[in-house]
């Protein structure tokens, strides 16, 4: 520690710290809980687009069709394309087989 | 005590100032850890985001989907299975539904054209603009906002798409769904089952898949194994099934991303038992000149633990506060272009993190606790060398 803060104890540094990293996970957590509320009418939103429109699936990869609908596709899908294809989409390295 | 407090405190303020005297070396470790963690908490967040969105989002999924399966593969299914399924007690309706894909061969893009027997009921606040097509009026469709960029289709409210024969079928658009239902949405095509046959050639007696709807939710996993058994070579996809299907993607166990990013962490724990493991003759000096004046090996060894759960517990602060902001505020950009891959259509999606106190427990798990095993076990062995030797060098 520098000499003109040698009157301070490290540890007080250290409580510092603490409350720095305390303050920006409150921050954090108020605005995580306002982005929740408005969360709450795209949910209802969501909930009549399934329901109406019998959707199974999140429109998230739409490389493939086992990536854009994993819920309504056959096991074998990602290795149809001949024996013994492998799955090549890049998706497929986050994605677990459906 | 309070002796035991102000012993601690003073050991805490020791090993602080221990961290400071080598703060290149421990700033670049703090560094590398607080990567690390980020990464693996970043995964763990997007991925309860994720399956938080399939967990609300679907759960109205329809209860049983019905496909035809020929030598493994999904084929078009005949209408009158439907006149089958409505004969087994509980069940309520039976919709026939054409989907599909169509390319996009100057964009490359794949676009989901679904086909339907009704005009739905959906409220104003689904649609960005316009709404849906009468009853009984062909040509009409409801685009999502993926779909009206990439076609380009700027104000023109027109579009075609080529046909099996290769011949082109026009539609009208009615509407686009608005950018909030992205997530659903975004490269989706809606328009009539008569429309839907057009387009990709299909008879009248055929359909894609038949939806079921039940009477009693309860009874979906009875209904369907009925009907299984009435329609063999069928495959029956439940609304309970779709759920567990998103899980198992999304669990962060599986997964290549999920298995590289455990690896990161797996080399770190190595590089810090192995930097703890060789210390070095001025540390060495350090402990022997500690014990020489009066510190008992637990004493030194206080120290290393206070050094190691300092640098470990700032690290996982930082490092999960740093992929709360990651997956929050920049929506994912370093997990997005793997997460999506060579798709063209990718919606703006926007994650709110999903943070239990199970995922802190397991990130704490897995980083803090293995580092201050990996810190301070080579630490006891040190900590017990002879006085003399070390001092000689």
């Amino acid at each position: 520690m520098s000499s003109s803060a040698s009157t301070i104890r490290p540890a007080t540094f250290l409580a510092l710290f603490c409350l720095v990293l305390a303050s920006i996970v409150l921050i954090l957590i108020s605005q995580g809980r306002q982005s929740a509320s408005a969360d709450v009418e795209a949910r209802a939103m969501h909930d009549t687009l399934t329901s109406q429109l019998g959707l199974t699936d999140l429109c998230l990869a739409t490389e493939a069709r086992y990536t854009r609908h994993p819920a309504l596709t056959d096991d074998l899908a990602p290795f149809m394309d001949y024996p013994q294809a492998l799955d090549y989409f890049p998706s497929g390295l986050f994605w677990a087989p459906p | 005590m309070r002796e035991y407090f102000e012993k601690q405190l003073n050991i805490l303020d020791y090993a602080l100032s221990s961290l400071w005297r080598r703060r290149g070396k421990n700033f670049s470790v703090f560094f590398v850890f607080t990567l690390v963690i980020s990464l693996l908490a970043s995964f763990q967040f997007l991925t309860g985001s994720l399956l938080d969105s399939a967990q609300t989002g679907l759960r109205h999924a329809p209860e049983i989907t019905v496909q035809r399966m020929v030598a493994g593969r999904q084929e078009s299914i005949p209408v009158a299975y439907a006149d089958k399924i409505k004969g087994i007690f509980g069940v309520r309706k039976v919709v026939e539904r054409v989907w599909g894909y169509t390319f996009n061969e100057v964009t490359g893009s794949n676009i989901t054209v679904m086909a339907l027997p009704h005009v739905p009921k959906l409220g104003q606040e689904t649609l960005g603009e316009g709404g849906f097509w009468v009853e009984g009026e062909g040509g009409g469709a409801v685009i999502g906002q993926g779909v009206l960029q990439d076609l380009d289709l700027g104000n023109r409210r027109s579009f075609s798409f080529f046909r099996p024969d290769l011949t082109l079928k026009s539609f009208a658009v009615r509407g686009i769904f608005a950018p909030e239902s992205n997530i659903l949405t975004y490269d989706l095509v809606i328009t009539t089952l008569d429309d839907g046959r057009d387009l990709f050639g299909l008879d009248a007696g055929v359909a894609t898949d038949l939806l079921v709807e039940v009477v009693n939710p309860m009874e979906i996993a009875t209904i369907a194994r009925k009907i299984s058994e009435t329609l063999p070579g069928t495959r029956v996809v439940t609304r309970p099934q779709i759920l567990k299907t998103y899980q198992a993607v999304f669990s962060w166990r599986s997964g290549f991303a999920a298995i590289c990013l455990l690896s990161a962490l797996a080399a770190f724990i190595i590089l810090a038992w192995d930097k703890a493991s060789g210390m070095s003759p001025e540390e060495r000096r350090e402990i022997s000149i500690l014990k020489i004046l009066g510190w008992q090996t637990p004493d030194v060894l206080m120290v290393r633990f206070w050094e190691s759960f300092v640098m470990a517990l700032a690290a996982f602060a930082c490092g999960t506060i740093l992929a709360y902001v990651h997956i929050g505020y920049f929506q994912a950009q370093l997990f997005r272009s793997v997460m999506m891959g060579w798709s063209v259509l990718r919606p703006g999606l926007s994650f709110t993190p999903a943070v239990g106190g199970a995922d802190l427990l397991l990130l704490f798990a897995l980083s803090v606790l293995p580092y201050l095993a990996a810190t301070v076990i080579p630490a006891w062995r040190c900590a017990s060398v002879a006085t003399d030797s070390a001092l000689r060098g």
